[in-house]
């Protein structure tokens, strides 16, 4: 096990933005920021849907507007939440070992 | 029982917030999310702190409800609103909990924290003063709890609802996609159990379904409403939103949830466990 996957690998209590990773390691990492006029949207929501479009986790978004999911192999859909009506998606492709960086404009 | 029994939208909250025998209280899966703002009049529970045993893997016993309640000064007769981010997935964990120790007026903000947030409504953070109290709670209300014995011997006997998402049930993941993989129990399901996502209930806001779509949800899954139910996930939050939906919005007789969930049953030597998308 990770350093950084052990301290919240307990329970279920991820923080806004998702719980931390230095690294990949053996996780398939799908993470980036929500950005809107260039500056981070605090306030907000990432969903992760499956290739089904069902939800299957869901973070605020932290201080940074950043969002972190540790997910399976595949394909998914990130969709962002916020205020405004603001629902936007983008389609990912996760795999272990690796980090997929999104930058979400709203 | 209706839905105003159980749920109150935004609007009730802000007519009825500063009334006498009111008290909000959020309980968050981010459980530093109440610092950074919350409902004006609002109380914190943190689900781990305040409401798991630091030693044994249990809930806080009678007397330490008693002491935590009294502490964040609420009373037997208060109506309780709770609501909490992520769908109310970790306040409709405190509902079950509250309904475990016998404190009946208790209910749910729908939409909980996100839909709060999206409209864009007040969040503050002042800490409200409340007074102490002298709570006293009932006895541990065992006809919603489930223990890992009674799982074993529902198998093919009564409607077991695995609510993780499907490549959690498949035992292809561990933990909800949000969290770090590396888990010491097997992953699978209990056989004979059905993948009903506790998160489909929701909508996006996350306010819950309407009945007939919720009870169009369970019937397509294969839940029997005829007999018995018990839920269960990975650590019992989860699945006490499903327990809070099957038995207070649907109002089905004898739901359960098995707080033991994956993270107990996955390490039990000897049990049956399923691989795989099928029950």
């Amino acid at each position: 096990m990770s350093e950084t996957a052990q301290a919240t690998a307990a329970g279920c209590g991820a923080p806004a933005g998702g719980a931390p990773a230095k690294d990949a390691g053996n996780q398939a990492i799908v993470q980036g920021k929500v950005t809107k006029d260039g500056a981070p949207v605090q306030v907000g929501y990432a969903r992760l849907l499956n290739s089904g479009g069902d939800f299957v986790a869901e973070v605020p978004l932290g201080e940074d507007g950043g969002f972190r999911f540790f997910a399976a192999p595949g394909d998914w859909t990130l969709r962002v939440l916020a205020p405004g009506g603001v629902k936007t998606d983008r389609g990912v492709s996760a795999a272990i070992g690796e980090i997929r960086e999104l930058e979400v404009a709203v | 029982m209706t839905r105003s029994d159980v749920l109150v939208d935004a609007d009730w909250v802000d007519a009825h917030r500063d009334d006498p025998g009111v008290v909000l209280v959020e309980v968050d899966e981010d459980t530093s999310a109440y610092d950074k703002g919350h409902i004006r009049g609002a109380v914190k529970l943190d689900w781990k702190q305040d409401l798991q045993d630091p030693v044994r893997r249990d809930f806080i016993d009678r007397a330490g409800f008693e002491a935590l309640l009294s502490e964040r000064g609420i009373s037997n007769d208060d109506t309780v609103i709770l609501y909490g981010g992520n769908n109310n997935w970790f306040a409709a964990y405190a509902y079950w909990y509250f309904k475990l120790y016998g404190h009946d007026r208790v209910k749910l903000l729908d939409g909980g924290r996100k839909k709060w947030e999206l409209d864009s409504r007040e969040l503050v953070t002042e800490v409200p003063n409340r007074p102490g109290t002298s709570y006293r709670a009932q006895e541990q209300d065992t006809s919603i709890r489930a223990f890992r014995d009674e799982v074993v011997s529902a198998i093919g006997n009564k409607n077991l609802i695995d609510v993780r998402s499907p490549d959690e049930f498949a035992g292809r993941l561990l933990a909800p996609a949000h969290l770090p993989q590396e888990q010491a129990q097997r992953g699978g399901h209990v056989p004979t159990a059905r993948n009903v996502p506790w998160s489909k209930a929701a909508e996006d806001d996350g306010t819950f379904k309407s009945d007939d779509a919720l009870r169009q949800l369970y019937g397509d899954a294969g839940v029997d409403f005829g007999i018995d139910t018990i839920a269960y996930c990975r650590i019992g939050e989860r699945s006490a939103h499903t327990w809070f939906v099957m038995h207070e919005l649907l109002g089905q007789p004898n739901v359960k949830n098995y707080d033991g969930s994956w993270t107990e049953y996955g390490s039990l030597v000897g049990v049956p466990i399923k691989l795989g998308d099928e029950s």
